[in-house]
């Protein structure tokens, strides 16, 4: 019984990663009506670049958020004007169509770079303090994956309030419902996109962040993670950072249940089985605004 | 689309002398790894022309293709280690895809586009996980089949294979489906209105490309010596039919042709300083063709052939 | 305050306005009636900036307005209040107002918009705070002005206002546009309500079939017998 409230309890701390990764996603696809399957690479990244500040400088990853984040919303702003800011010309099923096929490229593109310039090992950051581990009523709780995910809920506390407080945030959201409306009251929807982008590509960013320091991350972990938050995205539904955060709980907590019942090898697959029963009880897909 | 008589005896002529080129090179060649590149070549044609089936004519992109090439290699190699004749367990492979394709697809195509790629990449990587865990252990020849392996009989038949799937293509897409499934491609709802049985069209799209496909497994489970049997289901085959199509040219019978050579090209002899570098090269290509070159290495070369000829293109209305 | 020359605009194939002019004067009301699918909606479309038209050419105050993004004429003092309302409506009435204040120039008078706003439409300082697709189909109007009026325009423009509210409802929605016109504000009202329309305005033009068919003083029009026969009969729809 212990084993199993040991797991779940495992279960919720990365599910709160899961749910971080997912908000990028989701208000990228929220806004855009884009879908970008590199995010999961784009979280590769964001590790990549705390573990190397680790590495290199011993910056600790907690501290070097403060560099990956604005780094992952500037690079965000690149990709978007390279790559997307002509694929949101398009309409609708074109629009979704051409930025998966283009964000598909982008993803080989970086996975291979990334196997170029740092092998396809798997890397995991180290702290000082990373062995410790707090009791809980009888339960291990590793202490960095504890902060990761308080963390993770601040990210996402802070988007939420961006959203509702900051006139860009309400511009991204009075976009997300109705882009024509939002151009008609003077909103320039181009800016909204943009931002939308680059904020959704510094979640990611901060997401793989925590991901190095509490996990592991090698250069195929994207397409895991871009999976991970597409489940999440189509459980959650659009519209809400927190239901999104909490989809990204309950994901880990049903990794965890499955693992129990099915065993280790398994635990991947009920998040794909969840998606897939879903998309297909909801023809339309989950997406489609009731 | 009708040519001058004698441009089409000319084409003839050109596909009887390729074939018959191809058809020399296990005697011709000396060295075994020539066998081996033009080998990968014709089974990566193989491959992406059943993805251009559905992806490129009917227009439906799926990212769970290799569920159907790993299908099939199963089969096969269960079948043919069993004592069947490999061609017999090919097709009995091919079978099991079909009816594979055909169960899943009648509910995944209610999934529109984007979901409908997100839905069979999930199906595939659910696929994949379960034969990996299912089956775990390597999957190797026994010695006295290794010690009679002829790599002559894998290049025949991936030769023909490949001649039988560039033919298919061909034959669709002068055919009355074939034109449906464009029409289905460019504007489903619209093709539905004008009474063009969107479903229908799919479905046999989706039947002649997973039939292809389970050939091409059929075929791996034929040439490799040991491999672990989800490596096949890997979405790295479907990525592979992917860029090869589109880089070539999606929707066009010579393209994914034209793709596979020049991928397996810069793969296997680019190899040697950097392993996933036509990765890398492929993935800026895709993302350029995406945005740019909709019509792919075929279009550019129409592009330039018209340049060159100083024809005007008339340009599309914004 | 708005040259319209010339326009002609398509949708794909289909052509839906085939060389419209009109103007409006600073101050004036002006109604553009017709019946459906005669381009109306799509000349409003074309000024607003949602729409790229053919050919032609539309002014305001001496800028031409097809060079601009849909959020620049915004910020030029031209605002649409679309078919349909289009309201934001997972947002508060509120919140709905303040988006309408986006552009530099509109928050710079927010308070007084809002204040004038809230005068215009009192029960929308009721519901203030009401999630806006609970509201009534007259209410959402209002708000939808609201929100129009909240970005300061020199010129509002209405597509298709009383479509699906009640005669009472209209009745008192028109009367708000009169009193948004002594105001200050020009208006150019597109109806398929010949009659309130013609009673409102002060010009109006009759679009069939994608081009202008006939000009002059609403009053005029009004008693205009093509315009009484297609429009205002008894057969005429209503």
């Amino acid at each position: 019984m212990s084993v199993l409230a040991q797991q779940l309890l495992l279960g919720v701390l990365i599910g709160g990663l899961y749910g971080l990764a997912a908000a990028g996603l989701s208000l990228v696809f929220g806004v855009l009506r884009v879908l970008n399957v590199a995010h999961g690479d784009l979280i590769m990244l964001g590790g990549y670049g705390a573990f190397w500040l680790f590495a290199l400088l011993g910056l600790d990853p907690f501290l070097s958020l403060l560099l990956v984040v604005p780094a992952a919303l500037a690079a965000g702003a690149l990709l978007y004007w390279g790559l997307f800011a002509s694929v949101v010309r398009f309409h609708d099923e074109t629009r979704i169509k051409n930025s998966l096929l283009v964000s598909f490229g982008l993803a080989l593109a970086v996975h291979a770079l990334a196997v170029r310039l740092w092998t396809a090992d798997e890397r995991s950051i180290t702290t000082s303090y990373g062995g410790e581990v707090l009791t809980v009523a009888g339960l291990a709780v590793p202490r960095v994956r504890l902060l990761s995910l308080l963390v993770a809920f601040g990210l996402i506390a802070c988007v939420h309030l961006l959203l509702t407080r900051w006139r860009w945030g309400r511009a991204i959201r009075a976009t997300a419902e109705d882009w024509q409306a939002a151009l008609l009251v003077g909103i320039d929807v181009r800016k909204a996109y943009l931002l939308a982008f680059a904020i959704g590509t510094a979640l990611a960013g901060a997401a793989g962040s925590l991901v190095s320091v509490g996990y592991s991350i090698s250069p195929s972990i994207g397409l895991e993670w871009t999976l991970k938050a597409l489940i999440v995205v189509v459980l959650a539904g659009l519209g809400s950072m927190v239901g999104t955060f909490v989809g990204g709980i309950l994901l880990g907590l049903a990794e965890a249940v499955s693992a129990a019942a099915f065993g280790g090898p398994y635990r991947e697959v009920v998040g794909l089985v969840i998606i897939l029963v879903v998309l297909v009880a909801r023809p339309q897909g989950l997406f489609g605004r009731s | 689309m009708s040519r001058p008589r004698g441009r089409r005896i000319g084409i003839g002529a050109a596909l009887i002398a390729t074939l018959a080129g191809l058809a020399l090179v296990p005697t011709l060649a000396r060295r075994d790894d020539v066998v081996n590149f033009v080998f990968i070549v014709l089974l990566s044609i193989t491959l992406a022309e059943s993805w251009n089936i559905l992806g490129g004519y009917a227009g439906q992109v799926n990212l769970g293709h290799a569920a159907f090439f790993g299908t099939g290699a199963l089969v096969t190699r269960a079948l043919w280690t069993a004592g069947a004749n490999v061609v017999l367990a090919m097709l009995a492979g091919a079978a099991v895809a079909v009816l594979f394709g055909l169960a899943i697809g009648v509910p995944a195509f209610r999934l529109r586009g984007a979901y409908f790629a997100i839905g069979t990449l999930v199906l595939a990587e659910i696929l994949r996980i379960t034969i990996g865990n299912l089956l775990p252990e390597i999957s190797t020849l026994p010695t006295a089949t290794i010690t009679r392996y002829r790599l002559a009989d894998r290049y025949y038949l991936a030769l023909v294979l490949a001649a039988v799937a560039v033919a298919s293509v061909a034959l669709l897409s002068r055919s009355r489906a074939g034109l449906g499934m464009r029409a289905v491609r460019e504007d489903e709802d619209a093709a539905e209105a004008s009474g063009v049985g969107a479903l229908r069209l799919k479905l046999i799209a989706l039947a002649l490309s997973t039939a292809l496909a389970g050939l091409a497994g059929g075929l791996f489970a034929y040439y490799h010596i040991s491999y672990y049997p989800q490596h096949p289901f890997a979405p790295h085959w479907t990525f592979d039919a992917l860029l090869i199509t589109y880089i070539g040219g999606v929707g066009t019978l010579h393209g994914p042709v034209l793709g596979a050579v020049f991928y397996t090209f810069l793969k296997e002899y680019l190899a040697i300083h950097w392993v996933d570098f036509h990765l890398l090269i492929f993935g800026v290509l895709f993302m350029t063709i995406v945005l740019a070159l909709p019509g792919g290495l075929v279009d550019l070369a129409g592009r330039g052939r018209r340049w060159m000829t100083h024809s005007s293109c008339p340009r599309q209305p914004p | 305050m708005l040259e319209v020359r010339d326009l002609a605009a398509a949708y794909g194939d289909l052509a839906a306005l085939s060389g419209a002019t009109l103007t409006v004067g600073g101050g004036e009301i002006v109604a553009l009636v017709g019946p459906n699918g005669a381009g109306k909606s799509t000349l409003l479309k074309c000024i607003s900036g949602l729409l790229r038209p053919r050919s032609g050419a539309i002014s305001s105050q001496g800028r031409d307005l097809l060079a601009l993004h849909p959020h620049e004429i915004v910020e030029q003092g031209l605002a649409l209040v679309p078919e349909g309302r289009r309201l934001f409506g997972q947002m508060t009435v509120e919140e709905n107002l303040a988006l309408g204040a986006f552009s530099a120039r509109a928050r710079a008078e927010q308070r007084s918009s809002l204040d004038r706003v809230y005068q215009l439409f009192p029960v929308l300082e009721e519901r203030r705070r009401q999630l806006s697709r609970t509201l009534s189909g007259g209410q959402q109007q209002m708000v939808a002005i609201g929100r129009a009026l909240m970005t300061a325009p020199r010129l509002l423009m209405l597509d298709e206002p009383s479509l699906g509210l009640a005669p009472r409802v209209v009745a008192s929605i028109f009367e708000t546009l009169g009193a948004i016109n002594r105001s200050g504000v020009s208006v150019l009202l597109v109806e398929q309500n010949v009659r309130a329309a013609l009673r409102l305005a002060r010009r109006a033009y009759v679009l069939e079939g994608g081009r202008v068919v006939g000009e002059g003083r609403a009053r005029d029009l009004l008693d205009d017998a093509h315009v009484r026969r297609a429009y205002l009969g008894p057969l005429a729809a209503q």
